[in-house]
């Protein structure tokens, strides 16, 4: 038996020994572990998952390339520009005619696309976590092990956190890439990443991961399977997805402090939610469900 | 000794706590549990020494799940406490599970993994090396006849597989406690008898403790040394099947095989004899209910004396079914006389 009292106040515990923390955290690894290999192999997880991002990251961005390399002297945007903010046009319009479509598109309108991607992939693999072991008949086994509830809550975070960013990092890469390449023959330049990009990138969309991901831990408790979590985070997501592209479009209006500031208020929110999570995320509170 | 209903039990927690200390694996008192569709437990009290195997049984909803979560500390009792080796599972869950594996109702086998992935990485959960949970993953990957089947994804694995899997899975850290929840649910003959030899085996390792909850009464007669009788969440009886049965019936029933059916004449001599108390007859002779078994040469004796011949004498001891059968039966007839005071008294005698 354990000499030190779970039910003390964590003032008046005695600090955890480094040993006891590092076999924590191989336990909170091998929980991520068991759920990584698994949604590997789930088809229906990760086809969804990756489709929607090599569409945004790699075919669009190729796509444009191509069509801006195809047009002698650029494509007329003016129409289309003329019905965007000022302040958005204008940097836009001072760009020689055959940069701008490689601009409008892969420099500011598929920016805040990119934020559905850790959003989206967060929920799917949250939904698979949380829901998916309910579905799965697993859950109860897993309540069985000698691991405390807040490890476990801190592992199945994890296994959608760190997908999802890492996804959205490594097609943000292949984004700059493609991005660049294809249109390198048009631009002559490097031309993302911006600074505006990196800190939505980095910044901004970490925590939209959290914010989905929260969302879809509070959603999993109430439904039985992860199709029914997807289908009613959907609902709750969609809105935030929405309210995230016109929450990006004005970023890359604002300034460098502004858009920091943006992120760390949708960081606070989804921190707080999550919190809330864990605070209801109790053994007794799940195995009274499964 | 046995019970003659749930809140009888009182009296009997007394005897937990003077021995409790030394041999108990599991201790419970008063143990209640709700939920918004109602009471799951209420107040469960009983005692499981050390190498013991316990049965509770029970038809579905009976409360057998629920005692299982509780004693390992993943629901919070609403009332009463328990400790499991010497550990309060509602204070101290964490150091409950780490000694104490459990086989729950559906096996909980991640389909996706392999059947080595799946104890293996259960092992890493539960904090052992990587190189010791391999160890200990393909040792008995090989005891549970699974080695064929090491690297296959469980979803292609028969159900009584992924049951002895999952039983596997269960002793990866060498557990002092067992639950084993409904472990033959969903297997064929067969499977059936292969888990069974193994619960067997596993019981007879180290002085282990097991809770083998069941609807399936044969296994638990073979393998229980004590029966716990729970109804809707109540305790009925509980203690050894014969102790059980003594408070139940008086005697023993011994079935006289005659070759064909016994006479007037014969009848009425066998119920004369001391000791019997009631006399049944059957195609091929007859059920005498004895005081015991020294009463069967004395009832061989008047009959061959009459010169009927006496093919078998077999006083058969009452088993854990027929004694769950009888219990079962005072439950509902208890419900019935509560429902309908009226009514008449079905005796444990019509479920033998």
């Amino acid at each position: 038996m354990t000499t030190a009292d779970p039910a003390a106040p964590a003032a008046a515990r005695p600090p955890e020994p480094a040993r006891v923390r590092r076999a924590r955290w191989a336990v909170i690894r091998a929980i991520v572990a068991k759920d990584l290999i698994a949604v590997r192999r789930a088809k229906a997880v990760v086809i969804p998952m990756l489709a929607v991002p090599v569409l945004l990251m790699v075919v669009l961005p190729f796509g444009v390339g191509l069509a801006a390399r195809g047009q002698d002297g650029g494509t007329d945007l003016r129409r289309i520009l003329d019905s965007m903010p000022g302040d958005l046009a204008e940097p836009i319009l001072s760009l020689p005619q055959h940069e701008q479509l490689v601009v409008l598109v892969n420099g500011y309108l598929l920016a805040p696309l990119f934020l559905i991607v850790p959003l989206m992939v967060s929920a799917v693999l949250a939904a698979d976590a949380f829901a998916g072991e309910k579905e799965r008949k697993t859950l109860e086994s897993l309540l069985h092990l000698p691991i405390p509830d807040r490890d476990l809550f801190v592992a199945k975070l994890l296994t959608a956190f760190l997908p999802a960013v890492a996804v959205s990092w490594i097609g943000f890469a292949a984004f700059c890439l493609v991005a660049n390449g294809v249109a390198w023959p048009v631009m002559h330049r490097v031309f993302v990443p911006t600074q505006l990009w990196l800190v939505m990138i980095f910044w901004l969309g970490p925590a939209v991961a959290m914010l989905g991901l929260a969302v879809m831990v509070r959603v999993s408790a109430r439904t039985r399977t992860a199709q029914e979590a997807n289908q009613l985070g959907g609902a709750v997501i969609l809105p935030l997805i929405f309210l995230s592209v016109g929450q990006a479009s004005g970023i890359l209006l604002v300034t460098l402090p502004v858009a920091l500031a943006i992120g760390a208020a949708v960081w606070a929110l989804a921190l707080v939610l999550v919190r809330g999570g864990m605070k209801r995320f109790t053994r007794d509170r799940l195995a009274a469900r499964v | 000794m046995s019970g003659t209903g749930g809140r009888g039990w009182r009296c009997w927690w007394g005897a937990i706590g003077q021995h409790g200390a030394v041999s108990a694996a599991i201790e419970a008192v008063e143990l209640t549990r709700s939920f918004p569709s109602g009471v799951a437990l209420d107040g469960l009290t009983l005692s499981v020494d050390r190498g013991e195997v316990l049965a509770p049984l029970g038809p579905n909803g009976a409360g057998k799940t629920t005692t299982v979560r509780l004693l390992n500390g993943i629901l919070r009792p609403d009332r009463g406490r328990a400790r499991v080796l010497g550990v309060d599972p509602a204070v101290d869950g964490d150091a409950v599970r780490r000694r104490t594996g459990v086989l729950t109702e559906h096996a909980g086998l991640d389909e996706r993994l392999t059947a080595r992935e799946n104890l293996e990485l259960t092992a890493r959960m539960r904090g052992i090396d990587w190189a010791a949970a391999a160890r200990r993953s393909t040792e008995l990957l090989e005891r549970f006849g699974m080695a064929d089947r090491a690297d296959v994804a469980v979803q292609g694995t028969s159900t009584g597989q992924r049951k002895r899997l999952a039983l596997a899975r269960a002793l990866l850290h060498d557990p002092d406690v067992l639950f084993l929840d409904e472990p033959t649910s969903g297997l064929d003959p067969a499977a059936t008898r292969d888990v069974i030899e193994l619960i067997g085996s596993l019981a007879a390792e180290h002085g282990r403790t097991v809770v083998l909850c069941t609807h399936f009464l044969g296994e638990a007669g073979r393998l229980a040394d004590r029966m716990a009788v729970l109804h809707r969440g109540v305790l009925h009886a509980f203690g050894r099947p014969e102790d059980i049965a003594a408070e139940l019936w008086d005697g023993l029933d011994a079935r006289l095989d005659v070759g064909g059916p016994l006479g007037d004449d014969a009848a009425r001599a066998l119920r004369e004899v001391p000791g019997v108390s009631g006399l049944a007859p059957l195609p091929e002779g007859a059920m005498v209910r004895v005081a015991d078994r020294e009463v069967l040469p004395r009832l061989v004796r008047v009959l061959v004396a009459r010169g009927v011949p006496v093919y078998g004498a077999d006083a058969r001891p009452p088993s854990l079914e027929d004694v769950y059968f009888a219990v079962e039966a005072r439950i509902a007839a208890q419900e019935t006389a509560v429902a309908s005071p009226t009514a008449p008294r079905a005796a444990p005698e019509a479920a033998r």
